[in-house]
Parts: C-alpha cells; sequence; structure tokens
C-alpha cells in the first residue's frame, strides 16, 4: 500500500470514502451496543438514582451489589439452571432425530423423500405462538404442562427443521467416497456414519448444536404460556419478576438480564461464520 | 453455486448393487431410510402436525373456557372473529408490522453489509458487535428498549440533554402510534443482523475477477453494485427475506414486552391478538380461527418460498 502511495497520488474521494466508511461503521457499532451499554450501567445504579427525570449516564457510584443481590431476591440459580436443561436437553433430543434424518436425506433416495423434506420447510412457517392452544393440549394430554420435559420437546421439535437443513446440507457437501471405502471395509451403515462422515462433519455439527442452543435458551413465548410454577421458569420468563405490575426494579432486571445475554453472546460470535454460510447456501441447495 | 449435488446420485446408484442381496436384504434396503428418519418424523409429528390439526379442529367446533370441543360449528368462529371490530385494526397492524420491519431490516442490512464487506481496520470487531442483537433474546431486547425511551426517566432523554441536543425532556410515546413504531424500530433493530449476515455471505463466494474485469471495461460502482453484486446475492436475499417474512409475522415477545398490544389492540398484531384470545378471555375457538387465517396469510408465502425452493433443486 505505501508503495503504492508514492507512486500514484492518493486521489481525494478515496480519502473521503475511507473516512465515510469509518464513520459509517463506527455509528453502527455504537447505535447497536447502546441498549448494552444503557442495560449495563442502569444495572450498576441504585433504585433512586434510576427514577429521576434528570438522570445520570453513568452510575454515580457502581453498585456491583446489584450483581449479587438478584440471586437472593428471585430463585435466578434455579431459572438459569432451567435454561441450561432446557437448551441442553432439546439440543440433544434435536440432534439424535436429526442427524439420522440428515444423512437419509443427504445419502438415500426414498420414496416420500421430497414430502418430507417439503415437511420439514414448511413447518418453519409454523411458530409455536400461532400453534400454542394446539401446543397446550398436546401437552395437556400427556402431562407435560408445567414441565420442563414438554419445553424441551416443543424446543427440540420446532428446532428439527433448521437441524435438518443445516445438516443435510452440511453432509451433501462431504464425498460419499470415504464412507463407500468404510462399507467395502465391512462398516455398516451406521458406523460408516459415525466414524468416517460425522469426524469430517465435525465443524457443521458444532454450528448446528450451538444454533439450536441459543435458539432453545432465547425461546420465550412457549415458556410463558406453558409453566405456572415459578421454580421451573427459564431465565427469559424468569427475570420478569423483576418487571412487577406495580413497580419495575430495572437495575435487578438488567444484572439479569446480563447473566442471560453472556453466555449466547459469546457462543454465537463463535460459530457466527459457519451458521451465515449454512443457512444462506448448505440447506436451500435442493 | 452447486458443486457436489449432481455427483450423488450416481454414488448412490454404484453402491446399490453391490448390497443387494437376498430378497430379506432388499425389503431391508428399501425400508431402511425410513427407519433412519422415523425419530425425527415421531417429534415432528407429535409436537408440530398434533397441535396443527388441534388447531384447524378446534377453529371449526364450540370450544368451552376450559377447552373442551363441544361439537363442529361450522365457520362461525370465524364469523364472530372478522366482525368484531378489532379484528381490522389488528389485520392492518399485522402488515404493518410485517412489511415495516422486513422491508426496512432487508435494505439496511444489505447497506450495512456492503460496507463490511470492505476491508478496514477493526472489521472483525465491528462484525462481532454487529451479531449482538441477533444473539439477545427479543424480552430482553425489548425490555432494554422500553426503558431507554421512557419519558419520564428513560436513557435516550438523560443521553441527548447530557449532549445539549434537546432542552427538555421528550415524550418519545405520545400515542398508541408512536409507540408502535417504536416497535417497529426495535423489531428492525434485532431482525438486521441477519439479512446482513446471510448478503455477507453472499458477497464473499463472488469471484473478485467479476469486478477486476468490469474495472477493466470501465464500469463505475453504481453500474457494479446493480450488474455484478446484486444479482449474485439475489439468493441470499431471497432466503433471509423469506424466513424473515415468516419470523416477523410470528414475532410476540417484542409487542408482549413493550405494549401488550394496549392500548384496546392499537398495537396488536395477529399473535398478541390471538394470546388474548385464547390465554386472557378463555375464547379459544375463536383464537383458533385467528391462527388459521395467520396460516393461511403466511402459506401464501410459504407457497412462494416452496416454488423457488424447489426450482431451485431443479437447476442444479
Amino acid at each position: 500500500m505505501p508503495a503504492n502511495a508514492v507512486k500514484k497520488p492518493v486521489s481525494i474521494q478515496k480519502v473521503i470514502l475511507r473516512v465515510l466508511l469509518y464513520f459509517v461503521v463506527l455509528d453502527v457499532c455504537i447505535i447497536t451496543l447502546y441498549p448494552y451499554f444503557a442495560m449495563f450501567c442502569t444495572a450498576l445504579k441504585g433504585r433512586g438514582e434510576i427514577f429521576t427525570a434528570d438522570g445520570t449516564i453513568l452510575p454515580i457510584t457502581a453498585l456491583w451489589s446489584n450483581f449479587i443481590d438478584i440471586w437472593s431476591r428471585a430463585p435466578m440459580a434455579k431459572y438459569m439452571l432451567n435454561s441450561i436443561l432446557v437448551a441442553g436437553g432439546s439440543t440433544l433430543i434435536a440432534m439424535l432425530c436429526g442427524i439420522p434424518a440428515a444423512y437419509a436425506l443427504a445419502r438415500m433416495r426414498f420414496k416420500g423423500q421430497t414430502a418430507f423434506l417439503g415437511f420439514v420447510i414448511v413447518s418453519q412457517m409454523f411458530a409455536p405462538v400461532v400453534l400454542l392452544i394446539g401446543i397446550y393440549k398436546v401437552m395437556m394430554s400427556m402431562g407435560l404442562t408445567d414441565s420442563i420435559w414438554g419445553l424441551i420437546f416443543i424446543n427440540a421439535a420446532f428446532n428439527q427443521a433448521f437441524t435438518i437443513w443445516l445438516l443435510r446440507g452440511t453432509f451433501m457437501g462431504i464425498s460419499a467416497e470415504m464412507e463407500q471405502a468404510a462399507t467395502i471395509d465391512g462398516c455398516n451403515r451406521l458406523q460408516s456414519m459415525m466414524r468416517v462422515l460425522l469426524p469430517v462433519a465435525a465443524p457443521g455439527i458444532v454450528t448446528t448444536l450451538i444454533f439450536i442452543f441459543i435458539n432453545a435458551w432465547n425461546e420465550y413465548t412457549v415458556a410463558l404460556c406453558l409453566i405456572s410454577t415459578d421454580e421451573l421458569k427459564p431465565l427469559t420468563v424468569g427475570i420478569n419478576v423483576f418487571n412487577g405490575y406495580n413497580m419495575i426494579e430495572w437495575q435487578y432486571l438488567f444484572a439479569a438480564s446480563i447473566f442471560a445475554i453472556i453466555p449466547v453472546v459469546i457462543l454465537f460470535m463463535g460459530i457466527e461464520k459457519n451458521l451465515v454460510s449454512g443457512l444462506a447456501s448448505g440447506g436451500v441447495k435442493g | 453455486m452447486n458443486k457436489t449435488a449432481p455427483s450423488k446420485p450416481a454414488l448412490v446408484k454404484k453402491s446399490a448393487p453391490q448390497q443387494s442381496g437376498s430378497p430379506a436384504r432388499k425389503v431391508l434396503r428399501k425400508v431402511e431410510p425410513y427407519v433412519w428418519i422415523a425419530p425425527s418424523v415421531i417429534l415432528m409429528a407429535v409436537f408440530i402436525l398434533v397441535p396443527i390439526l388441534s388447531v384447524f379442529q378446534m377453529s371449526m367446533s364450540d370450544v368451552s373456557k376450559a377447552g373442551k370441543i363441544k361439537g363442529f360449528n361450522g365457520i362461525d368462529n370465524f364469523a364472530k372473529v372478522i366482525k368484531s371490530p378489532a379484528f381490522g385494526l389488528v389485520l392492518k397492524n399485522t402488515l404493518v408490522w410485517t412489511i415495516a420491519v422486513v422491508v426496512l431490516s432487508t435494505v439496511l442490512g444489505f447497506v450495512l453489509a456492503l460496507v463490511l464487506n470492505n476491508n478496514f481496520k477493526g472489521r472483525k470487531i465491528a462484525r462481532a458487535i454487529v451479531v449482538f442483537p441477533w444473539a439477545t433474546t427479543l424480552v430482553i431486547q425489548a425490555s432494554a428498549w422500553n426503558f431507554i425511551i421512557n419519558k419520564d426517566y428513560g436513557t435516550l432523554n438523560t443521553l441527548l440533554l447530557r449532549l445539549r441536543l434537546i432542552s427538555s425532556p421528550v415524550n418519545w410515546t405520545p400515542t398508541p402510534d408512536a409507540y408502535f413504531a417504536w416497535e417497529i424500530a426495535c423489531g428492525i433493530f434485532v431482525t438486521v443482523p441477519f439479512v446482513t449476515f446471510c448478503v455477507l455471505s453472499g458477497l464473499q463466494s463472488i469471484d473478485t475477477t467479476y469486478y477486476e474485469a468490469a474495472t477493466v471495461d470501465g464500469a463505475n460502482y453504481w453500474q457494479k453494485l446493480f450488474k455484478i453484486t446484486l444479482p449474485l446475492v439475489k439468493s441470499s436475499l431471497t432466503v433471509s427475506t423469506v424466513l424473515n417474512i415468516i419470523y416477523v409475522f410470528n414475532s410476540f415477545p417484542i409487542i408482549w414486552t413493550m405494549t401488550k398490544g394496549d392500548p384496546a389492540n392499537y398495537t396488536d398484531t395477529l399473535v398478541t391478538y390471538l394470546y388474548k384470545l385464547a390465554f386472557y378471555n378463555g375464547k379459544q375457538g375463536e383464537a383458533a380461527a385467528v391462527s388459521v387465517i395467520g396460516f393461511i396469510i403466511l402459506l401464501i408465502c410459504a407457497s412462494a418460498y416452496m416454488i423457488y425452493t424447489l426450482r431451485k433443486g431443479d437447476d442444479a
């Protein structure tokens, strides 16, 4: 770059474009981070400091104790555990059901294949919220309302489409030759999948896994509707104890929210690149 | 785009004869794929298909407050829903909400993707930051914005006062419409990253020699944008748009957290409306009818999506 700059005079237009670029990027970043900044600052404030018209931007004195208080003011540890159970459980079930299905779609030919794929795609159209009445009925008949298991199954089912979609794309991107060689060596399909395909497909599998985990962790509507016992609520619903009808404890609500956000954001940044290429190309390929 | 698919059928055929032995084995091979998809089929049948059927059944039944079906009543529920004065407003809100969020997010997300596709210092950090709203659960996003725009103690007023951009606190939500506009803004805020990353992935797969050739031929920036970039990211844009239509149409947490559809249905969309009908007012039959109306609207979008996807499959 510098060598070039000496030969060709840097055009003014280019400099302006660069400055403009940084200006836009900086603005976008500031706007994006602003709610998180506001949440964090508020989480460190006292009640009195929040509810004034002439407020402060940064807390006058940082009340780190808010982050500790929430654990005793509400069953935060229970909420956290429930979120982990729901997200972990539904990820496990979604993968156990989704991997074989994606494998069959990628490697086998069978009657009804297009119909199955069609249903998978169309099922994405039905968000749980539109089906809540139906879901509630099914759960009633199975005794799964107000149960962690109910949430696990619903999240697993509604993430099937994504699981199959992403994994099928991943599997189809991997040549079947290795598996065939393994079959000739005496492996059956299950063995060849487990020993040959899955290790190669590991990056795609991890991406899918984390994505389902995040979806289930962030799920709100079904949990709001199905869970009535406070001790069984996941974080997304549970933290609203601080958001009462008469009084909102913003400092606690946001302190608790930060605990709900951080794990997911970290996970997301790890998979963002793979996930997007999977979404945009892998799955939609015919 | 699709490099691997054409070789696949050939491979499957090659492996077939070598394993076919006795008739029993043949039957086994025919059944095998169904065994592989069975767990997934059962999971989706029980927890998606059964609820769908149940909703359709309820939409045409007289349902008690406790959820017991008391008998078939044809289109009564639909008639009641459509006749109720709130329904037109709710439908209008749903369309405004969906179209505004999807269109604006797509435009902004596309532009942001073009910006982030440039080479600049701190690009990785910028991309990581843009991911934040996508990863954060919608309830928390909505709570944060609710706090920010509060007219009495919200931080937006504080910030603007300190920066001396305003001289006295502004009431950001004087009317239900204003509140609805903020909800749309929040919807856009959380939807943009998804579009951005879909488009970015499309942009990164474009061969740079196209641009070099176009530059040699004397094409300007806009010509390159419309003649090269846009056609090549079209498929990414279509995917993100169709998925967003579905997600945004069905989006519940933002509106529920910020206004619960109040005052008097002014900020309700179909999903918050049906939630209230079913779980607050005990009108499950009518709620089911609203669900079915929602399906029908989305079905039109989904079939467009299906046609697109299947046609793409034929091209491969």
